[in-house]
């Protein structure tokens, strides 16, 4: 059972169709006709798209976590294969969230508008940070930026989550739960990576 | 006693689809089902003979349609705040149809009034004069905006009804309060029950309305059966749904989004299109049902209702005073 998962999860194709079929969720609920959705069907595609980059960015970042905490797990490496198509993909959406917040709002005039508001502003930074670290994820970029300058540029990684989690809070009235369920367990691993490095650290000190 | 004639949009419980069958419909039968095609054409016209908890509706001609174009039914009865049922804009339409009853429904007047009463909904509906039909924007604290065919009646008639004492100052409404059957108020979401107040002058306003029905028919459950408040110069959370009490205070009432982020919501609330939320603009709103493309429309000054209510506010820094 988890060698087929391994297998699967080796596969490109099938990661892709993973990250890309539930972007395509809203087409659901137009196609059906419900109401509650075709009241406003832009925003619930924005709010959909915007939803999909947090969670894929929230998905990448278990991999590291994951990779250390169980070294000889297939699953991890299998899943670490994949830690550019991934985030890349995290850039895709957000692109998409952006795009369709300014087609949504009818152009340009609400963002520069509202881009001093902590909401805005937030969104508008992770997704320039995400930007960068999309155009240096090739090969050519970390061998001219060398691995140790590269590294701590995509560090940004964890601003960037901090910044998704904060926008996300703030396009509701009342704190969305979700951003628990989507962010939760990242910190979580983190903690456990975290604990697991000084725990050896120790162990080095004392042998 | 009231002696209630059955109309004919009224239906034996014999009749009604179960519940299963009526979730898995589709949008088109459900419009057929309810007729909604010939009250949107009723509407089009001068008057609108449906009914409101029994009661005859006819349209006020002071607030026809005129060329505001009116949110179709189902927009309106499936998207809607009433965080009781839930925080999802879909989920008032499904969590209030479970079960919840809206009827019988027991309003209380009190506070400083000659008059206190304690009495029925269709009680007070007869005791203020039966109900008219009004067609009002409305406009969301969330920057979208619909058109509504209230039916109710002035609040005003309820304050008359009342009779407040001099001391009186501010009219403070409550929603009821039952967690054991309502799931959102077995959260923390809000401080429950929700309370909304307005100053006397503001409640005897002649906008300010309470909505029995929709569409000249009774008021459906998510959007706040059986009675509820109706401020249209104000964003959309002063109009407080399902009240069980009307209070007239001397003090400024805290209403319940205030209470919840006193820095984003004010006790006025009026809308402004000069005035943003702290973390939103306010000087466009989305049109519900406008489709994908439609982009925003300018906010008006006080929604549309400058002239109306205006004078309510001279002197006052509406900037302070959100």
């Amino acid at each position: 059972m988890i060698a087929f998962l391994e297998n699967l999860l080796r596969s490109k194709a099938f990661v892709v169709t993973l990250l890309v079929l539930p972007g395509l969720w809203p087409a659901v609920p137009i196609v059906q006709q419900d109401a509650s959705v075709l009241a406003d069907p832009g925003k619930y595609i924005l709010h959909h798209l915007g939803f999909m980059a947090c969670v894929v960015l929230a998905i990448v970042l278990t991999f590291t976590p994951l990779r250390v905490l169980f070294p000889s797990s297939k699953l991890a490496q299998a899943l670490n294969r994949h830690r550019r198509l991934v985030g890349v993909t995290v850039l895709v959406y957000a692109a998409l969230h952006l795009t369709m917040y300014v087609i949504y709002e009818g152009g340009f005039g609400t963002l520069m508008n509202d881009i001093s508001k902590p909401f805005i502003l937030t969104g508008m930074i992770a997704f320039t940070l995400l930007l960068a670290l999309a155009v240096t994820s090739f090969d050519a970029a970390i061998r001219a930026m060398g691995g140790k300058r590269w590294k701590n540029l995509h560090r940004l990684v964890y601003v960037i989550a901090g910044l998704a989690a904060y926008h996300q809070i703030a396009a509701e009235k009342i704190f969305p739960l979700q951003v628990v369920w989507i962010f939760g367990p990242v910190v979580i691993l983190e903690i456990l990576r975290i604990r697991k490095r000084t725990a050896k650290k120790t162990e080095a000190i004392q042998a | 006693m009231l002696i209630r004639s059955k109309k004919d949009w009224e239906l034996p419980e014999s009749v009604v689809t179960a519940e299963d069958r009526y979730r898995r419909r589709n949008r088109r039968d459900f419009l057929k089902h309810l007729g909604v095609g010939t009250a949107g054409a009723l509407l089009g016209g001068h008057s609108l003979f449906g009914a409101s908890g029994g009661f005859p509706s006819s349209a006020n001609p002071a607030y026809l349609p005129g060329d505001l174009k009116v949110t179709p039914y189902d927009l309106i009865t499936s998207y809607n705040n009433f965080y009781e049922f839930g925080l999802g804009k879909d989920e008032p339409k499904v969590n209030a149809n479970m079960g919840w009853m809206s009827e019988p429904w027991t309003v209380e007047i009190g506070g400083q009034v000659r008059n206190p009463l304690k009495l029925d909904v269709n009680e007070l509906i007869k005791k203020v004069g039966g109900i008219e039909q009004r067609v009002y924007r409305h406009r969301c604290v969330e920057a979208w905006s619909m058109v509504v065919p209230w039916d109710g009646f002035a609040l005003s008639k309820l304050v008359a009804l009342a009779d407040p004492k001099p001391e009186a100052k501010f009219l403070q409404m409550t929603t009821f309060f039952d967690p054991k059957n309502v799931p959102g108020q077995r959260t923390n979401n809000l401080d429950w029950p929700y309370l909304e107040g307005l100053r006397l002058d503001e409640a005897n306003n002649e906008l300010s309305f309470i909505a029995t029905g929709i569409y000249g028919r009774p008021i459906p459950n998510q959007n706040g059966a059986p009675l509820r408040l109706v401020v249209p110069w104000k964003y959309g959370f002063k109009g407080v749904k399902s009240i069980v009490k009307f209070d007239f205070t001397t003090r400024q009432p805290r209403n319940t989004w205030q209470v919840m982020a006193p820095q984003e919501y004010g006790f006025y609330a009026n809308v402004n299109p000069k005035v943003d939320h702290p973390r939103w603009s306010q000087a466009t709103e989305r049109v519900i049902g406008s489709g994908f493309f439609a982009g925003k429309q300018d906010t008006l000054m006080f929604n549309g209702y400058e002239k109306q209510v205006a004078s309510l506010y001279g002197g006052l820094d509406l900037r302070r005073n959100y």
